[in-house]
């Protein structure tokens, strides 16, 4: 029983004062800025989050976001670097794009290794010398040594290191391919030199502005320089690319959709204020989700925010409804026809989504309580405010939904039996041949030629964005490096035997105290017959002899920190992760693995090698991202099922018999799609489920007012609308050159199609209305 | 009229002699250039200030313009060092390191200024019968290894010294230098 009118009047108000409250708590919230998340694995449980292992993924790709990297070859080098540093050097102006850029040999020449490296020489060896001194105590070291006292290029220290062992180990640290050549920094692609520029970003790389003038400096130098070729790495390149494809899909897709959205509407209720009143539960479902979901949740997924507002869209569907009746029906409208039906349709999308809020996934629950409070909200408003917002139904409107009902409306023709048959014929095809695909090239929206660059520039310079380490902890720093040492030595042996890979690991220049120990004796060894030897036979003073061995009295042990504070340490700041709470932790980086059948096995045997020791795990960030990815996507196709299930046998308790006909519009649409997926090899993935939700929610308002049936044609029209609108703003996105709305879309472009046709077969139109009698001739 | 011509020529053949003499670091390198091989003997006294003491070496050299330097000591000990200007591109980085301090020093040999000053602020003093180049580090990097880099000479460069910033210094005299053949098989 609806309530009475002042009751009703009340209830508005209650709400409008609701809202108003929603939107000063909005206000409140969002005065600093939308605490916003966009980490994928914020979507996870607690429990399976991994802290060190986002830790050691954001370190990693730090490098890749702060700075970028330009290649440039041109038939005069210098010149072409000059214009190019000049020009980036000058992007941005009052606002500079950069912080520095490295261009000119001197920016990267070797400063002084830094005092505290210097004093712990004598505990570093390479293994070339560690291994003279083993065979014979460093005879063989004289020699050079000899040359390099009387060598007009070489410098002369035969105090401090008459041997030389800091340059050897400095030199056998550095191993960038980078070398300085006419004052430039080169490297060398072929065999032609090329000249490298890396620019450190002043602001973020997705700083619009900073890609504009980025874009803009790069544009500018290719006009004046066609001759030069450049390629890029960074990630402001694929910011930049994505913010374009974004910009042009925007205009395109974008106002395509919404001039055919609003184009179609008009057509239908010719009155803007109609659309405006429908437009208008959308908005205050927003405005009811928004707060709720930031109180209830602290942040805002940005996942949460795209596809929950894509899901409150369906929400259109109750206005559309209530417009298209009214329309019809004129004065002769009461709201309390139509009630249980838009009572059905939302506690159907609720139970839908709510399912998900009991996963334990917190990104699924955020996404299911933003959307079921949207879909609450604008209910309220289409069922509180509509009915009492003037509307002048156009008299076309109803011409055309009478018009649209004789051409297209249901002709029914469904049997269960053949419903069944079809069923099964879809669930066995989608059993037999549907494959899924979590790989994260679903988040990378950057073009192939830019990818492609980007690799072929990151193996020139002989390093990756570090996708796949080991993480290693221990309880103290010696011991870690003690692990690290291990490791790093049966890797070696793997190399040895012919895997190809290299190994960035920070035992390699920061040795284990005890290695540092040992290293000094064999110093001992080597201060004392060949010094001697070195000494008689250059006419050094005899009291050299005494003050060199004095230096080996007091060494310091280099420690982490001691490295990664001195110039060349810098670059490795990004293996080190430090303290963990409970002891310290680095990583050892893997770089240039192969791909296809070996990297499967290099997988494995790394996996075994870090299973079987204490304290260390591989790592391999692609396919961990895409394991999140995948769990994610069979989390919400489980708890679907529960739901659908559940709604099932909510909807036999009321519709008995004809149960059958309302699923079949939202079941059929997504078994559809699925069968389309699988017949045509597309592989299903977690953005083409969430289009399919949109579908099952759409799906189940059509089967549901089809069912109810009352005021065919308004009804039919509604659904038609609401199929319609819903292609435009989703269905469109198919076209999209983003991977994950390109499969959005598609899903809502299929799944739509067939609901609509299937509503049409499914509904119990041909045997029961009166007003299909005049077309019966039409099958 | 013809006054004022007189006046003029007179006034060019006064200036065209400063103009021949005023002698610059291009000229400087043409002159150097102009010999592709020279051989000849030189004479290395190191001296180390940690130790105040002197290292001295002595032997013979041949160079050929922008490939190589064979430099071959005969006293206190015989060895043989080549230093050359192109440089493997697949080499360690150790070798890199020697390659640039041989670069650096084939660049003072032959007077290759533009490669030098990028690094060095230059000047020249004197005439092309004796004249002094002056190096000084533009980089606070390069300043903590080398204070200043002096070169004299006429024909030939004859002096190299080298004041390091740890006080360290290098003088290099060569002499009885001679143009040789070039492709002459250099041992």
């Amino acid at each position: 029983m609806p309530p009475p009118e002042p009751r009703r009047r009340l209830l508005a108000t209650l709400w409008a004062g609701l809202l108003l409250g929603c939107a000063l708590l909005l206000a409140w919230q969002l005065r600093d800025g939308l605490p916003a998340d966009t980490r994928l694995t914020a979507m996870l449980p607690e429990d399976r989050r991994t802290p060190l292992i986002e830790r050691a993924d954001d370190q990693l790709g730090q490098a890749f976001s702060e700075r970028f990297v330009l290649l440039l070859d041109a038939p005069s080098l210098p010149d072409a670097a000059a214009d190019l540093a000049r020009a980036l050097q000058a992007a941005g102006g009052q606002h500079p794009l950069l912080d520095r850029l490295d261009w000119r040999a001197s920016d990267l020449a070797d400063r002084g290794p830094g005092e505290r490296l210097a004093e712990a020489r004598y505990r570093l060896l390479t293994d070339d010398v560690r291994r003279e001194i083993d065979a014979d105590g460093g005879q063989a070291l004289v020699a050079p040594a000899l040359r390099a006292l009387f060598s007009p290029t070489a410098t002369a220290d035969p105090v401090a290191d008459p041997f030389g062992l800091l340059d050897r180990w400095l030199a056998a640290r550095d191993t960038s391919p980078v070398q300085a050549r006419d004052g430039l920094l080169t490297v060398v692609n072929g065999d032609r030199p090329q000249a490298l520029l890396i620019g450190h970003l002043a602001v973020s790389p997705y700083d619009l502005a900073a890609q504009r003038s980025l874009t803009a400096a790069l544009d500018a130098f290719r006009a004046d320089h066609p001759e030069a070729t450049l390629s890029r790495s960074g990630l402001v390149f694929h910011a930049a690319a994505g913010a374009r494809q974004a910009r042009g899909e925007i205009t395109t897709i974008g106002l395509g959709a919404l001039a055919g959205l609003l184009g179609v509407l008009l057509v239908v209720f010719r009155s803007p204020w109609a659309i405006a009143q429908m437009l208008l539960p959308l908005a205050t479902g927003l405005l009811l989700a928004l707060p709720l979901t930031l109180l209830l949740f602290g942040r805002l997924h940005l996942l949460t925010l795209a596809f929950g507002a894509s899901l409150v869209g369906i929400a259109i569907d109750y206005a559309l409804h209530l417009q298209c009746r009214r329309a019809v029906q004129g004065r002769t409208f009461r709201l309390r026809a139509l009630l249980p039906a838009l009572g059905l349709g939302l506690a159907s999308s609720l139970v839908a989504y709510l399912a998900q809020a009991l996963t334990p996934m917190p990104g699924l629950r955020q996404m299911a309580v933003f959307a079921a409070l949207g879909l609450a909200g604008a209910w309220l408003t289409v069922v509180l405010w509509l009915p009492r917002l003037r509307l002048a139904p156009h008299p076309v409107t109803a011409r055309l939904a009478q018009g649209w009902w004789r051409r297209t409306g249901p002709r029914g023709g469904l049997s269960p039996r053949l419903a069944l048959v079809g069923l099964l014929l879809v669930v066995g095809l989608v059993a037999w041949r549907l494959d899924a695909d979590d790989s994260l090239a679903l988040l990378n929206p950057s073009p192939a030629d830019l990818l492609a660059e980007e690799r072929a520039l990151q193996g020139l310079l002989g390093r990756d964005t570090g996708r796949r380490y080991l993480l290693v902890s221990a309880t103290d720093e010696p011991r870690l490096l003690e692990r690290l040492e291990g490791l790093g030595a049966t890797l070696e042996r793997w190399r040895d035997q012919g895997a190809d890979f290299s190994v960035h690991n920070l035992a390699d220049s920061v040795p284990s105290p005890a290695r540092q120990e040992a290293d000094l004796a064999r110093v001992r060894r080597l201060y004392d017959g060949p010094l001697a030897e070195l000494v008689a036979q250059s006419g050094l003073p005899a009291r050299t002899l005494a003050r060199a061995r004095a230096r080996l009295e007091t060494v310091p042990v280099l420690g982490v920190e001691a490295w990664l504070a001195s110039p060349l340490g810098r670059h490795q700041r990004r293996l080190w992760i430090g303290d963990t709470g409970d002891g310290v932790a680095s990583l050892i980086l893997l770089n240039g693995l192969p791909a296809g059948p070996g990297a499967e096995a290099l997988d494995t045997r790394l996996r075994a090698l870090a299973d079987a020791r204490p304290g260390v795990t591989y790592v391999d960030r692609a396919a961990r991202l895409g394991r999140l990815l995948g769990e994610l996507r069979v989390q919400i196709a489980g708890w679907l099922g529960g739901a659908l299930a559940l709604l099932a046998l909510g909807l036999a308790w009321r519709y008995r018999g004809r149960t059958w006909r309302v699923l079949t519009p939202p079941l059929g649409g997504v078994l559809g799609v699925l069968g389309i997926y699988a017949l045509a090899g597309i592989p299903l993935n977690v953005f083409s489920q969430l289009g399919l939700l949109l579908v099952l929610g759409i799906g189940l308002d059509a089967g549901i007012f089809g069912a109810e049936a009352e005021g065919r044609a308004a009804t039919w029209l509604a659904i038609s609308l609401s199929t319609l609108t819903s292609l435009l703003a989703f269905g469109l996105l198919a076209f999209s050159a983003t991977p994950a709305l390109h499969f959005l879309g598609l899903s809502c472009l299929i799944g739509l199609a067939l609901v609509w046709g299937l509503v049409r077969w499914a509904a119990p139109g041909a045997e029961a209305s009166p007003m299909e009698t005049a077309d019966a001739a039409t099958p | 009229m013809t006054r004022l011509l007189a006046l003029l020529l007179a006034l060019l053949l006064a200036l065209l002699p400063a103009t021949a003499l005023a002698f610059g670091l291009g000229d400087l390198q043409r002159r150097l250039e102009a010999t592709p091989s020279l051989e000849g003997r030189f004479a290395q006294t190191r001296h180390l200030a940690d130790l105040d003491s002197q290292l001295e070496s002595t032997g013979h050299f041949r160079y050929e313009r922008d490939v190589r330097v064979v430099w071959t000591l005969e006293t206190p000990v015989e060895e043989r060092l080549e230093f050359s200007a192109a440089s493997p591109p697949e080499m360690g980085a150790d070798d890199r390191r020697q390659a640039q301090a041989a670069a650096l020093f084939l660049d003072l040999l032959q007077g290759h200024w533009q490669a030098l000053e990028e690094r060095f602020t230059l000047t020249l003093a004197g005439d092309a019968d004796a004249w002094r180049v002056t190096l000084r580090p533009r980089q606070a990097a390069l300043r903590q290894r080398i204070a200043e880099i002096r070169l004299r000479g006429d024909r030939y460069l004859e002096r190299l010294a080298l004041d390091a910033a740890n006080g360290d210094r290098l003088r290099v005299r060569l002499f009885d230098q001679r143009a040789a053949e070039a492709g002459d098989a250099a041992p």
